[in-house]
């Protein structure tokens, strides 16, 4: 426990079913891994693989309606899953904070950038109205937002979809929080901006001694910004390890086919992409085998009736879930 | 922003303009012959020449107009042939009475439908949503006089509330708090109306705005549920609200007159509804203009509202 309570974050059989009309839909199944101060690990998965939920579920933001949560979050050694409304709120924004995926729909469209930064110095640290002022024009200038005592009375819909990332930054910044998830923070922006955002995020993670969950659908974006890399298929952990044992180690086949399919500066130009056959599975009608097995040009009879639980590689820290791994030669990943 | 108000503006002033154009013409629309009415069915041919001349109908209409026009925007409606007073004058005693019910119901109303919309968004298909959203149905289809009728059964008859009944209208010089109450029916059976529309744009827009991702960015700022719902969701659900109650409240001038006809409350639907009984074309034509501009002007001030509450739509 003792040495539980010095990590960061423990997630544990962490599992979130949406109860739908169509039937209970297991977004989020047993998962489990822990992270360490100070540390940057990446989420990657396709879209739909349950990235967003996870976070989200980390968090704690789901609302009670249709939604079951079970296992377990420990934030600091404070147990996130079945907490009240009231405690969990004590620790949003403080300890823990989300930049939201998309920067046009997560600010308020009616109330000045300025004001939505203020607010949660107001309220969360008690700050005066004065203080809370300079410190918000502190947070956008640290954003990189220039001229930030004109910004701060700009409206959302005033500013670049750069810009309001970077105010949506500051947001989550505001109150110093221990814990960052980041839910594909550079998706809906540009690729020139996507790159600014990022290389902020990783400089004010080492000036303000947090630690970062990148989750992004773009191994490029991790490859150079994490220790550590969990890959999700149809909400669970496919294969999970340090960045370099990833890329380079990889046993999963599903880990080598999103390798595959991303672009690569190395390629000769007009290189056709691998692309992943298939779609991923209908989390309704999963059955009980491998739920890549369909889409896998590996798979046996056994993938297809009996699901592969995490299993240890050779590397500490490094596991994968698959009965028919790929062979444990190095390969080298051009990024 | 400035740009904005100032089409708005020119666009004010064409539509009154098109409004005077229209409540002159009502007067040559209205059948049979107007010197008939201020002489009597027996008049001589000659005698309503006379008069036809004395009044300037034999000048083209376009100078009528500007004649009739220019005396308006002096504040000169004109004199009653009935009750040889001015149109003027007469409306200006009545139009407090319509902007006192409008006000108080429209308080009435706001006050109830805002807090309650907001308890029912917050848990749609609860017990509280359920019970508002059915019960609203219900006001809705009860039409005011019915309405009207029953409280003056139960307020006036039956519980005995003082000046609440038909003909006790008491004049707000005269005793503020039994003018209270002698306005206290009519705004409330307006109010119903407004409530009902209210509550129920103010809700769906509300509901709607809770699922958007910048109040669960609220949410994960740690904020409360009730600053949440109050900076957060109110104010971008709150257009439509403004809009309807735009239209609503110019609405309401129309069915206010119902209820101070009903109640015998000397207000401008009570003096337009008598004036139509005694052929008062005159009275008809100012009050006619004076409700027209109003419902434009409302209309203008909530449209300016709009803006400021949200400053995505003069942008675009």
């Amino acid at each position: 426990m003792s040495v539980e309570q010095e990590k960061l974050l423990v997630v544990k059989d962490l599992a979130t079913t949406f109860h739908t009309a169509g039937g209970d839909l297991p977004a989020v199944g047993g998962v489990s891994f822990d992270m360490e101060r100070n540390q940057t690990i990446g989420i990657v998965g396709e879209s739909g693989s349950g990235k967003t939920v996870l976070s989200r579920t980390i968090m704690g933001l789901q609302q009670r309606t249709n939604v079951t949560v079970t296992g377990s979050v420990l934030l600091s050694g404070f147990e996130m899953v079945g907490a009240s409304e009231d405690d969990k709120r004590k620790r949003w924004g403080t300890e823990v904070a989300m930049i939201f995926q998309d920067p046009m729909t997560s600010l308020n469209p009616v109330m000045k950038v300025g004001k939505q930064i203020d607010e949660t110095l107001r309220v969360r640290l008690g700050m005066s109205k004065v203080d809370a002022k300079a410190r918000a024009i502190e947070l956008l200038e640290l954003v990189g937002i220039p001229s930030p005592q004109y910004r701060y009375d700009a409206y959302p819909g005033q500013l670049s979809g750069g810009m309001r990332q970077r105010v949506v930054i500051a947001i989550a910044l505001a109150c110093s929080p221990q814990l960052l998830l980041a839910d594909e923070p550079t998706t809906g922006l540009d690729v020139t901006i996507q790159a600014q955002i990022l290389n902020l995020l990783e400089e004010l993670k080492e000036r303000l001694e947090m630690s970062v969950v990148l989750v992004t659908h773009d191994l490029g974006v991790v490859a150079t910004r994490t220790s550590r890399i969990i890959v999700m298929y149809a909400g669970r952990i496919v294969e999970i390890g340090s960045t370099r044992e990833v890329f380079a180690g990889h046993r999963m086949p599903y880990t080598r086919a999103l390798l595959e399919s991303s672009p690569k500066v190395s390629n000769a130009s007009h290189t056709r992409l691998t692309t992943i056959p298939g779609r991923p599975p209908n989390l309704l009608k999963l059955t009980d085998g491998c739920s890549f097995a369909p889409r896998c040009s590996y798979a046996t009879d056994k993938c297809r009736v009996e699901r592969p639980e995490l299993q240890a590689a050779d590397e500490p820290g490094h596991m994968f879930a698959c009965w028919n791994p790929l062979p444990k030669t190095r390969r080298t990943v051009r990024k | 922003m400035l740009r904005y108000v100032l089409r708005r503006v020119v666009m004010l002033i064409a539509i009154c303009f098109i409004i005077s154009v229209g409540s002159f013409y009502l007067i040559h629309l209205l059948p049979g012959n107007i010197t008939t009415v201020i002489e009597g069915p027996g008049a001589s041919p000659e005698n309503q020449a006379k008069l036809y001349k004395l009044l300037g109908l034999n000048k083209p209409i376009y100078q009528q107009y500007f004649v009739w026009i220019s005396n308006v925007l002096r504040g000169n409606l004109g004199t009653s042939f009935i009750s040889q007073t001015s149109v003027a004058s007469t409306i200006r005693a009545a139009l407090p009475i319509d902007l006192e019910i409008i006000f108080l119901s429209q308080i009435l109303a706001f006050i109830t439908a805002i807090p309650i919309a907001m308890r029912s968004a917050r848990k749609p298909d609860g017990w509280l949503d359920r019970a508002f959203s059915a019960g609203s149905f219900t006001l809705l289809s009860v039409p005011t006089f019915i309405v009207i009728v029953l409280m003056v059964l139960f307020i006036s008859i039956k519980a005995g509330v003082p000046h609440t009944g038909p003909s006790s209208y008491v004049s707000f010089s005269q005793d503020w708090l039994g003018n209270l109450e002698s306005m206290a029916l009519p705004a409330i059976a307006l109010a119903i109306g407004s409530f009902v529309v209210y509550y129920r744009v103010l809700r769906s827009d509300l509901i709607a705005t809770l699922q958007e991702e910048f109040i669960t960015m609220a949410r994960s700022k740690g904020l409360s549920q009730r600053r949440i719902m109050w900076r957060h969701a109110f104010r971008p659900s709150s257009v439509a609200l403004l809009g309807a109650a735009g239209v609503n409240i110019g609405g309401l001038l129309a069915s206010g007159f119902v209820v101070q006809y009903l109640l015998n409350i000397p207000g401008l639907g009570y003096t337009l509804i008598s004036a139509i009984d005694t052929s008062d074309y005159l009275l008809v034509q100012g009050i006619v203009l004076v409700v027209s501009v109003g419902v434009v002007l409302i209309n203008f001030i909530f449209d300016f509202i709009i803006n400021i509450v949200d400053p995505r739509i003069s942008r675009e």
